[in-house]
């Protein structure tokens, strides 16, 4: 008994700090997005009115947002042509690169460095005034590109900032998946003089499967939640060219007031982030996946069976009411 | 057998010239920013950006350094980090050491809650936040990303409770016997053996919180309050050249590029567990 009291005692002060700030500032704004998503709060007017799915039906009809969510896609587009790419660097990196260590510590360090610091350096080289990019295209007597502020051309030169940024990161977690192969079947490979093409085809992709959906679902997402790249460069400018979902959602609210739409665009966010997850754990495990609807099958099955058997019952005992009054 | 060799030695070559490029795609942006913050606006001007500063001054460091607000931004950031790290280990450990070692009604609910917590994208979250910092009285000040970075780093106590599952049972009830309370297994058992768990996730995390953005920006717009990263952001506007910026460039990189060159080992693998534990 004593033992229990303790402990309960230890359970709750090593619980309770961390429950309340949970509930205070994950749960309870959570749960605030989800409230004022069907409302027309202006973020300051302590009045505001429910306007039923008025905000939901806009997220979807506003062409803003569409022209937002059409510059998400160019990043997950990019980053998804680079995959291959990457896949094959980590193959050269796990085996054919001396000094790999040296190659993965540089390839490695643009997404250590400072998000903001890179967005401005960035910036440099795009500047239409003593721009580095502009200064080259100068010596070969092209004219200037205006990189940052021509709208055709924005979100490319912004999507090259994150692919500079999140490459490596996908190197390295191909290599991480490469390294966890078993040694032998590319041995064994090699001997039977398969080449560096058909090993990568035959042996290297069919084992990476996990790696690969990890990092095509880290692009979905990514994708998905570009924030501080145009916030930081461009501020989704000119116009809303280069202006991200993420981006749209978060000036609705700070800058146009609308938190009523703001919250509506978040919870559509986090349930295409939610769907995606849930068919990421269907990709990754499928096993775990059936085990739970089997048993959902179970009791389906279960339910079935004991409705027969009550339809069952009930027609015998209509049989036997018929045969005893035919009797009578 | 020759040609073979020879063909071999031309993939090499090939593959070493394509890491080559690589390294300097990723080189060549950052040593154009550390080459032009030594220089002078006007030699800027004239183009030839890799060429050395000549005449090489430090004048730019010393501007960004008197106006660019940066020692208070390094000073509120290392608060930032310490504060941030310090409360995040001994709250996530316990935690984490509630979920692995005892049954408890609601553990699933707990479980549910955190990982569901994990799928609201932070800047997001912060529509609604915001509302809550200001009631709370502790808008623009350094507590207000500190309780965000804290409440909202669940990943933490996941990796904790791993390592702590892995730690036999027996440790606990030998302990037991001789003993020793449940919070004296917590502290002198079970931390001192996810200690190295724990230098790779404050390692992890010092890099997120020097690295962030938009919870200070958001929270803390005040100059005396300016992070690193956010000092940066002020002083873009006031600059007035590229040559001042790239030097403000080079000193917000820094604390992150040395801790990386030093811990690499730590923060690969860390980073590339938490992407495949997500």
């Amino acid at each position: 008994m004593k033992d229990k009291t303790q402990r309960s005692i230890l359970l709750a002060c090593f619980l309770a700090i961390p429950t309340i700030l949970l509930f205070v500032f994950v749960l309870y704004p959570g749960f605030k997005l989800a409230l004022i998503s069907f409302t027309d709060w202006d973020g300051i007017n302590p009045n505001y009115n429910y306007v039923g799915l008025k905000n939901y039906t806009q997220v979807f009809q506003r062409k803003d947002i569409w022209q937002s969510l059409k510059n998400n896609n160019l990043y997950f587009m990019l980053h998804l042509l680079f995959i291959p790419i990457e896949m094959y660097l980590a193959m050269l990196l796990d085996r054919y690169i001396k000094k790999s260590e040296f190659f993965k510590t540089i390839v490695f360090m643009p997404y250590i460095i400072n998000g903001v610091a890179i967005a401005y350096m960035f910036s440099f080289l795009y500047s239409s005034e003593d721009g580095v990019l502009n200064g080259l295209l100068a010596l070969g007597h092209i004219g200037k590109i205006r990189w940052l502020s021509d709208p055709k051309i924005v979100n490319y030169s912004l999507v090259v900032v994150s692919l500079w940024r999140f490459t490596g990161v996908h190197i390295i977690l191909f290599l991480a998946g490469l390294q966890s192969i078993n040694k032998d079947m590319l041995e064994a490979a090699l001997i039977d003089g398969a080449s560096v093409f058909q090993q990568f085809i035959k042996i290297i992709i069919p084992n990476m499967k996990s790696i690969l959906s990890i990092v095509l679902f880290l692009n979905v997402r990514g994708a998905l939640m570009v924030f501080d790249i145009p916030f930081v460069m461009t501020s989704g400018g000119p116009g809303t060219s280069s202006t991200t979902f993420a981006l749209h959602t978060v000036k609705t609210a700070f800058e146009f007031s609308n938190f009523g739409l703001a919250c509506a665009m978040a919870i559509v966010l986090i349930i295409a982030i939610i769907v995606i997850s849930v068919v990421q754990g269907l990709v990754l495990e499928p096993e775990k996946f059936k085990g739970k609807l089997d048993k959902i099958k179970g009791l389906v099955k279960k339910e079935k069976l004991k409705v027969e058997e009550v339809i069952e019952k009930e027609g015998e005992r209509l049989e036997e009411e018929k045969s005893k009054r035919v009797t009578v | 057998m020759k040609k073979k060799k020879a063909s071999e030695l031309l993939f090499n070559a090939l593959n070493h010239t394509v890491f080559v490029g690589i390294t300097l795609i990723v080189l060549v942006p950052l040593l154009l920013v550390v080459l032009s913050s030594f220089k002078t606006p006007e030699q800027i001007a004239q183009g030839y950006h890799l060429s050395l500063p000549a005449p090489f001054s430090l004048d730019n460091y010393k501007e960004v350094f008197k106006n660019g607000n940066v020692l208070t931004g390094f000073k509120n950031s290392m608060l930032l980090v310490l504060g941030t790290i310090t409360i995040n280990v001994i709250l996530s450990s316990m935690v984490a050491y509630s979920l692995s070692r005892f049954e408890f009604k609601l553990k699933k609910v707990y479980f549910f809650l955190f990982s569901f917590s994990m799928l609201i994208p932070s800047f997001i979250a912060e529509i609604t936040r915001f509302g809550i910092i200001g009631r709370l009285g502790i808008y623009d000040t350094l507590l207000a990303p500190m309780v965000i970075y804290i409440s909202t780093d669940i990943l933490q106590i996941y990796v904790y409770k791993q390592f702590i599952d892995q730690i036999p049972y027996s440790l606990d009830e030998s302990a037991r016997i001789d003993g020793c309370s449940y919070f004296k297994i917590y502290w002198k058992v079970i931390f001192p053996l996810i200690l190295p768990a724990t230098a790779t996730l404050i390692i992890l995390k010092s890099v997120d919180v020097l690295n962030d953005m938009f919870t200070p920006y958001l929270y803390m717009p005040s100059a005396a309050n300016a992070t690193l990263t956010t000092m940066l952001m002020n002083y873009v506007g006031r600059s007035g050249s590229w040559a001042k910026l790239s030097a403000a460039i080079v000193i917000v990189m820094l604390p992150t590029v040395i801790m990386y060159l030093i811990f690499k080992k730590k923060i690969l693998s860390g980073i590339v567990a938490g992407a495949v534990k997500e």
